[in-house]
């Protein structure tokens, strides 16, 4: 983002200072205060036939330059007729020029220096003129956006084509214009200390609970952080608590998503420079959901939420379970698997923890490795990891062919969740129930789903219970849960979020 | 956020806590306890009986503890009984529950040692089975409640697949005649199978934190025809499958009978670990239940730090687990604990409760 870095704060005592309306004094200081900036233009020119001298300031690359030369040069140099000037003695100068010349959209004014110079560095032109004691502020700003594609992290087959962009001002457009609804509120905030990035706050006002938004809007309110990158820091720095593996905000870049999560009552955080939007609050079993689960019709939305529900256990389990029959109870596995298991485990040199703990690493590197290559170069390292590594370290002997089908099964099961930060929470915790399967066999595993639970249970987003509506339970509310009802069942909005208009019209 | 945060829990959860508590250990042992006091098959009419009992216990104590509805026993026992006295009391049922917590946690060592981590040495089992109860009991009621609304459908699910699965070896020859010898053996029955309700106590400590404490006569009695519905289960198949000459001669019953049938053509041909799952997390549930109605009991009456009192607690409870050196030992606490049971769940509510209402009759 184009506005943000040349930014210089104005200390001291030049902070009160006013215009004076001398105008050698007001341009001396201006430039004084913008001296090491390369990028302002300065353009000295006389007024019309008033001769008075007028100054104009602008950042060069942001102030969109035909608007400059058409609507504001043009008309400021050209010469006023008599008419004109009985308005000038009229209504003054300064009004005069608002009312009647600067045919642009955006004008305000201002009679302090700082103000004039944090304007000229957000994009604003600043008209200085003679003996006018206040600036005149000109919203000539064009942020240069790229077109709305459809978000490369969050592919839908179904649904609209449509993605955020780094401009805060064409994510609010589209989700005006998406959303269609008068009750959209979207709160003005500024957070960062030093770089003052441009946050909005959005809920469906008579839809969000009033407690939920003050709550979202202290939070961030109490942001103390002197630079604001990307959404994440907002996420990190407002959620509930930061010893989890889980998200308690989510991430989206699609404008569907967060509509719908507008509607049930849920509010939308969006920070300027970035596509990601934060939704909050947000439970778990949401975390497992796609847009496409309501697009499609029921049956088939139920269906493939059930997988991605089977994907996550088998992306958190698979290895554990594999190792803690391998290792310690053989016997629970019928007899035939057990033998053709062990018979492929011959040669292997490792215990099947070991095996397992290499093979994941080894995936997790190949992933990494293969998102951060140049798009042409990962898919060839993909084949060259996932296909000759596996099949070499099989020949090789150091792992079984089984453990390859179950490393690659877990990978392609964490590859099923559609959101990407769950997925890497996913991966984490396999870890750590490997650990416990390896330790403690099957009552590792318990053990360590008794944990999670416990932590989980525990876990709260902005008072929201993570795991609702399975607990606390909410029969209504399971009606979109692992199952999706269809469409006209759903009359009321999430009872979780404690709505303040509980039915869902139309 | 504001509107979730307070920590009280709903109607469905003082139910599961109730329904939780009770389901543990009787799950494996009830069989052979009931099939050796009663001798006959007819085990099911005894823990029909033996339930009603318990439930008419359980109401006569969420009625006594609706006489002060936002207060626990242990608090209000000293206003009831005097300062001593009720103190006393409330001692009693803190050691009860920490020597019930600490057997609970003892079974379950014995039973993973014995089917799934032989030769691990039994304080390895239950050190980290501890802590994790400690980092749930950090979160309090609320999260124990919470955690027993994950579990309870997981239990029933694989708890009716496993024992459907069991169909096979079910011969109804051995669940006939039915009352062949009369009524009698039924009420030697009634003993060993009401101590299978131990836990129906818990309604004299929740009620305080229930949303709606006037439905706490309705929690309990769903709470309790959870498990007589599950025991009777348990009952008829595991004595259909075995016979009761072969129950009685098995130290885990239950057990026995799902080991005892094969299913070709599944990814699993046995399913004992399926039900050990389940055990497990109900005994992880007593256990948690119990380790925090005592530590309840320590902060309400010598008004100690929550935390503090979790912490201490945790080495109190591994020493006490560890202290029966045989199995036969183990089941020796179980009937000493049962007894208690007896005086502090079954004698004392019904004087008490009669009490409560004689003081509020008087103001």
């Amino acid at each position: 983002m184009g506005n943000g870095e040349k930014k210089k704060p104005i200390q001291g005592q030049s902070k009160a200072l006013r215009l004076t309306g001398v105008f050698q004094d007001d341009i001396a200081h201006i430039q004084q205060l913008l001296e090491e900036n390369s990028d302002v233009l300065y353009r000295n020119f006389r007024l019309s036939n008033t001769n008075k001298r007028a100054g104009l300031f602008l950042i060069d690359g942001l102030a969109d330059k035909e608007l400059v030369d058409k609507f504001i040069l043009r008309s400021l140099m050209a010469p006023f007729s008599e008419e004109d000037h009985e308005l000038i003695e009229q209504e003054g100068l300064k009004n005069y020029l608002k009312n009647t010349v600067l045919s642009i959209g955006e004008v305000k004014e201002t009679n302090t220096l700082s103000n004039a110079v944090n304007e000229i560095l957000d994009g604003m032109a600043v008209l200085i003129i003679e003996s006018v004691t206040e600036a005149i502020i000109l919203g000539i700003k064009k942020v240069k956006s790229r077109s709305l594609e459809e978000p490369i992290s969050e592919p839908l087959v179904r649904g609209p084509r449509i993605g955020f962009t780094e401009a805060l001002k064409d994510n609010t457009a589209i989700l005006r214009n998406q959303g269609q609804n008068e009750d959209l509120v979207m709160i003005n905030k500024t957070v960062g200390k030093r770089t003052k990035k441009k946050a909005v706050i959005t809920y469906i006002k008579g839809v969000a609970d009033q407690n939920l938004v003050d709550e979202i809007v202290k939070r961030i309110d109490r942001i103390e952080i002197d630079f604001l990158p990307e959404s994440g820091y907002i996420e990190q720095m407002i959620e509930d608590n930061y010893i989890t593996p889980f998200p308690q905000i989510q991430n989206t870049e699609r404008p569907d998503r967060v509509i719908g999560a507008l509607a049930e009552g849920r509010v939308a955080i969006l920070l300027d420079g970035t596509p990601y939007v934060l939704i909050a609050p947000v439970t778990f079993s949401m975390l497992l959901q796609s847009p496409e689960d309501y697009y499609e019709r029921w049956m088939p939305g139920s269906l493939i939420r059930v997988l991605r529900f089977l994907a996550a256990f088998i992306s958190l389990y698979g290895p554990s379970i594999y190792i803690s029959f391998i290792s310690f109870h053989p016997g629970l596995i019928p007899t035939k698997l057990a033998i053709s298991i062990a018979s492929s485990r011959v040669g292997v040199p490792f215990p099947a923890f070991l095996e397992a703990l290499l093979m994941e690493i080894a995936i997790e590197i190949l992933r990494e490795a293969g998102l951060r290559l140049p798009k042409p170069i990962g898919p060839a390292i993909g084949i060259v990891g996932g296909l000759i590594i596996g099949e070499a370290a099989v020949t090789a002997g150091i792992v079984s062919p089984f453990m390859v089908i179950v490393v690659a099964l877990t990978a392609i099961s964490s590859f099923a969740i559609p959101q990407y930060s769950v997925g890497i929470t996913l991966r984490m915790l396999r870890f750590i129930s490997m650990f416990a399967a390896a330790v403690f066999g099957l009552y590792g595993v318990i053990l360590f789903t008794l944990l999670l639970l416990s932590h989980l249970v525990r876990l709260k987003s902005f008072g929201v219970p993570y795991m609702s509506p399975w607990t606390p339970l909410s029969i209504k509310d399971l009606k979109d849960f692992v199952l999706r009802a269809p469409v006209f069942k759903m009359k009321r909005r999430p009872m979780m979020l404690d709505t303040k208009d509980v039915r869902r019209k139309g | 956020m504001i509107t979730h945060s307070s920590n009280k829990i709903s109607t469905v959860q003082a139910v599961l806590i109730v329904t939780n508590f009770i389901l543990a250990s009787g799950i494996l042992t009830l069989p052979r306890k009931a099939a050796e006091a009663v001798k006959t098959p007819d085990v099911w009419i005894s823990i029909i009986i033996s339930g009603g009992i318990a439930i008419l216990l359980g109401i006569i104590m969420a009625k006594l503890s609706q006489c002060y509805p936002d207060k626990t026993f242990y608090e209000y026992s000293a206003k009831l009984m005097g300062k001593w006295l009720g103190m006393a009391v409330s001692i009693c049922f803190v050691i009860y529950f920490c020597i019930l917590s600490a057997y609970e946690v003892r079974i379950m060592a014995e039973v993973t040692g014995y089917l799934i981590l032989e030769g691990t040495p039994s304080w390895a089992i239950t050190i980290p089975f501890l802590w994790v109860g400690y980092y749930l009991l950090i979160g309090g009621i609320t999260s124990i409640a919470r955690l027993f609304e994950v579990i309870f459908p997981i239990t029933i699910i694989v708890f009716l697949l496993v024992i459907a699965m069991s169909k096979e070896t079910l011969q109804l020859n051995n669940l006939r005649p039915v009352l062949g010898l009369g009524f009698s053996p039924v009420l030697k029955g009634l003993k060993p199978t009401i101590l299978s309700f131990i836990g129906i106590e818990i309604i004299l400590f929740i009620v305080a934190f229930m949303e709606k404490p006037k439905r706490a006569v309705r929690a309990v009695t769903i709470g309790s025809l959870i498990p007589i519905f599950f025991y009777i289960i348990i009952l008829l198949t595991v004595i259909a499958a075995l016979s009761v000459n072969g129950v009685v001669h098995r130290t885990w019953p239950t057990l026995d009978l799902i080991r005892g049938y094969e299913i070709k053509g599944l990814l699993f041909e046995r399913f004992e670990s399926f039900l050990l799952i389940i055990w497990t997390m109900q005994i992880f549930a007593t256990f948690v239940i119990t380790y925090f109605a005592a530590s309840l009991g320590i902060f309400q009456v010598f008004k100690v730090k929550e935390r503090k009192v979790f912490l201490g607690l945790l080495p109190v409870l591994f020493f006490i687990s560890m202290i029966p050196k045989t199995l036969d030992e183990v089941f020796m606490i179980g009937d000493m604990l049962g007894k208690a049971a007896v005086i502090l769940c079954g004698v004392l509510p019904l004087p008490l409760l009669i009490l409560a209402k004689w003081k509020g009759r008087m103001k």
